[in-house]
């Protein structure tokens, strides 16, 4: 089943020289899968998510030629309508969780908070559900974190609280852009981890929004690959040895190794991609 | 060339680093290797002088360093920082950044000395005058190098110099660094929790836990992945797995 | 050789080009905020009124006619005259020049000695930071104009006793706001490096610090305007300001009170002068925070 269709998606905004375009002509579809867009700073990754979820700030703009989610088409969405299918059908998990929580609230009202708005429960209701979440994410003693202040927990674990905010509703479609860059090497498996249980449990769909290849390989079922606002490669699981484009090739092959004997790395060549 | 000997930093209650101890000759390239909180971090600023509160000895250059004082160690020691956005002053341009320490020690041939250091690091000239929010990324960390090399130290500190990068502007970085120290001798000091590039850019490495080194180890045994502690053993596996 | 692609060129040849073309993207995006280019025209016309007010006054500011005495607003004179048979026109123009002086005046002694202050104590911290700041706190927490009308009071009345008296009331609050400014970064790396490369103390405050404090102050500078303007008006009501005949503006308006209700014109109109200088000033204020002050950009 198809969540999430894009035809032609094209972001702009203006610049001292001109328009520029960040997303050019961007296609994808999106069923209950976990799809990985790879790209380098720049390459329009995180605007094509942005864009998806309504979320491009002024005086940036979008258009497509189709942009549908669930049947609903997003381009001629008010954006009170967006703003409650965000909540509710669609939502985002974002790089740093320092800055995504609001520090004065609790973890637990503030996940008690999307449901209060999207939800009608009782206030009971409410907490058995944000237990069961925080569970979910696996988070050992639900009854005592739900208590403390953002402050007081860990990096890894602010990110497990904001995926559970953002699962809590249940939606449809999770964008993450780049969930576990600001998190020790040691959490950021468990991190995903849980994103991936979720996906397979509640069938939801996901885009892995990352900069690193390996990672998203490792962790999708089909991965795009852009390159200045365009996708230059989409490859299966698996089939990353199997890239052919230039530039795909050319950041694996730049990834220093563990056994790494080369004297140089190998640099992009920019200029003939 | 650098010597840390029974390096010892408390913050408040908590003891940091315990009785550290390495060293590391001329020319060299030595890592320092471990999760946040392992104290490798403290060690560089112990070293670069922005903690005064260590007790041990530090040596660098054959200048030793006192604890409670700032160093006065310029052209001796400089520094590379992680995060290529926060390092560079945002409203001085490239010409004022590495023009500063000339200024300060009194060097001549300020013009040529920059244009040369844009050289030798990457840069076109034409980039001068811009300022950081100009630059890329990469170009910013290629500043922040230039700068560091602007007093013909002998030693760099890198504090995860490209954890912050793309990866194809991390080979970029990592290949300039290569050069670089192979061009002018070198002697580095490199922080980080990226195993594969102590691989590409070190000779030997130190691996620490919890402000203690658990293992002191030549870059051939991780290429091998033959370290001699549990926990090398668990960084490599960890390393391999993403 | 001066173009537009020229001044925005991504690489700049030289220092001024860049300069030249940081300002000029600064003000064109001022230039797209309406109400701050009303501003500036407000403050653009007070400094243009205040340069040739001897050739737009259509009278003498100092000496009347006693015949023409408290004239209701007409052809001969605009804005009526006031008791003593003076042009009030030619008097608002003319102290157009008081007020520019005494605003001029207080905003290059308070906010220079504010932002040392601030920046000294923010980067230093400790001791040095706990006596600036306590220092700060006790002027701030004294009613302004109550404060300066006892500095007035000490000194004797005069302009330059007001402008003093308001400018010592007026550091603390760009002294609060260049320390949180500094705190901000002053654990920031690219302070760390500079430190590394052997700079002192007041190298690091002067080239470093202060320049990343300044526009905080300049926009603080511009929207506290229209209260150093009240503050003078106020002193100059009080009789503790300029002294007659010099036509300050509150001093017109106290002078005027006493004929409030027969003869509106002669408080009015100096009235409605200070409420739309004081208006230019933080319109122009909060057009400049939006350029120049990077937390409030946030908001675009």
């Amino acid at each position: 089943m198809t969540l999430l269709k894009v035809d032609n998606l094209r972001v702009t905004f203006p610049s001292d020289h001109g328009p520029v375009d960040v997303v050019r002509g961007l296609s994808l579809t999106l069923g209950r899968e976990r799809l990985g867009i790879v790209g380098e700073s720049g390459s329009g990754k995180s605007m094509t998510g942005r864009a998806i979820l309504g979320l491009i700030p002024p005086p940036g703009s979008v258009t497509a030629d189709r942009l549908e989610f669930e049947g609903t088409d997003l381009r001629t969405l008010s954006e009170r309508r967006y703003r409650e299918l965000r909540g509710a059908r669609m939502s985002m998990v974002l790089q740093d969780p320092k800055f995504s929580l609001n520090p004065v609230i609790t973890i637990g009202d503030q996940i008690a908070e999307a449901l209060k708005v999207h939800r009608s429960l009782t206030a009971r209701q409410r907490r058995v559900r944000v237990l069961e979440v925080l569970e979910a994410v696996r988070i050992r003693d639900p009854k005592r974190v739900a208590r403390l202040y953002p402050n007081e927990i860990s990096g890894g674990m602010g990110q497990r609280v904001m995926i559970a905010m953002m699962v809590v509703l249940e939606p449809a479609l999770m964008i993450a852009d780049e969930p576990t860059s600001a998190l020790d090497v040691s959490v950021r498996g468990q991190v995903l981890d849980i994103l991936d249980d979720l996906v397979r449990r509640r069938g939801m769909g996901l885009i892995l929004i990352s900069h690193d290849l390996n990672t998203v390989a490792r962790w999708c079922d089909r991965i795009i690959v852009m390159y200045q606002g365009r996708v230059v490669e989409e490859l299966g699981t698996g089939q990353l040895e199997a890239a052919k484009h230039p530039y795909t090739r050319g950041l694996l092959s730049s990834v220093p190794r563990i056994d790494e004997t080369r004297d140089r790395l190998p640099v992009l060549n920019r200029s003939t991609l | 060339m650098i010597r840390v000997s029974d390096l010892t930093v408390r913050f408040g209650q908590t003891t940091v680093l315990h009785n550290v101890s390495f060293s590391v000759t001329g020319g060299e390239s030595f890592a320092l290797v471990g999760e946040s909180g392992s104290g490798k971090s403290t060690i560089l600023k112990a070293l670069a002088g922005q903690i005064t509160n260590w007790s041990g000895a530090l040596e660098i250059a054959n200048e030793p360093l006192s604890p409670g004082k700032r160093a006065r160690l310029a052209r001796k020691v400089q520094m590379v920082f992680q995060d290529p956005y926060g390092s560079l002053h945002p409203r001085h341009s490239l010409d004022d950044t590495l023009s500063e320490p000339l200024i300060i020690h009194g060097l001549p041939d300020r013009d040529a000395r920059v244009l040369a250091m844009l050289d030798a690091v990457g840069l076109p000239r034409r980039f001068r005058f811009r300022l950081p929010h100009q630059l890329s990324g990469g170009q910013r960390q290629r500043v922040a190098i230039a700068r560091a090399l602007m007093l013909d130290p002998p030693v760099l500190l890198l504090d995860e110099p490209t954890s912050a990068l793309d990866v194809s502007v991390q080979a970029e970085i990592l290949n300039l660094l290569k050069g670089l120290r192979e061009e002018r001798q070198l002697t580095f000091l490199l922080v980080t929790h990226d195993l594969p590039v102590v691989s590409f850019l070190c000779d030997r490495l130190a691996i620490l836990k919890s402000g203690r080194i658990e293992e002191e180890a030549r870059v051939d045994a991780l290429r091998a992945g033959r370290f001699e502690t549990g926990y090398g053993q668990e960084l490599v596996k960890r390393s391999r797995d993403g | 050789m001066i173009s537009r692609a020229w001044i925005l060129s991504d690489n700049p040849e030289t220092r001024l080009q860049s300069q030249l073309g940081q300002a000029w993207r600064l003000m064109r995006t001022l230039a797209r905020n309406g109400l701050a280019m009303v501003g500036l025209a407000i403050v653009l016309a007070l400094l243009l009124i205040a340069a040739f007010a001897p050739w737009l006054a259509p009278y003498s500011p100092v000496e009347g006619v006693l015949a023409n005495r408290l004239q209701p607003p007409s052809a001969a004179h605009w804005m009526g005259t006031d008791e003593l048979g003076r042009d009030i026109l030619s008097r608002v123009i003319h102290g157009a020049r008081i007020t520019l002086l005494i605003v001029l005046l207080v905003a290059v002694i308070a906010a220079p000695l504010g932002l040392l202050i601030g920046v000294v104590a923010g980067y230093f911290g400790g001791w040095i930071d706990r006596i600036l700041m306590g220092l700060t706190d006790i002027f701030l927490s004294l009613p302004r104009l109550i404060l300066a009308l006892a500095f007035v009071a000490a000194l004797g009345p005069g302009i330059e006793n007001a402008v003093i008296a308001i400018a010592i009331t007026g550091w603390p609050i760009y002294a609060r706001i260049a320390r949180a400014e500094v705190l901000t970064f002053r654990n920031s790396e690219f302070l760390d490096a500079v430190r590394m490369q052997d700079a002192s103390a007041f190298r690091i405050i002067r080239f470093h610090v202060i320049p990343l404090c300044l526009s905080s102050t300049i926009v603080r500078v511009t929207l506290d305007m229209a209260g150093i303007i009240l503050t003078a008006a106020g002193l100059g009501f009080l009789g503790l300001g300029a002294q007659p005949p010099l036509p300050e503006w509150g001093a017109m308006i106290s002078r005027g009170r006493a004929f409030i209700l027969d003869q509106w014109w002669v408080a009015t109109m100096p009235g409605f002068a200070i409420i739309i200088v004081s208006l230019g000033f933080c319109l122009l204020g909060d057009g400049l925070r939006d350029v120049l002050d990077p937390k409030g950009r946030s908001r675009g």
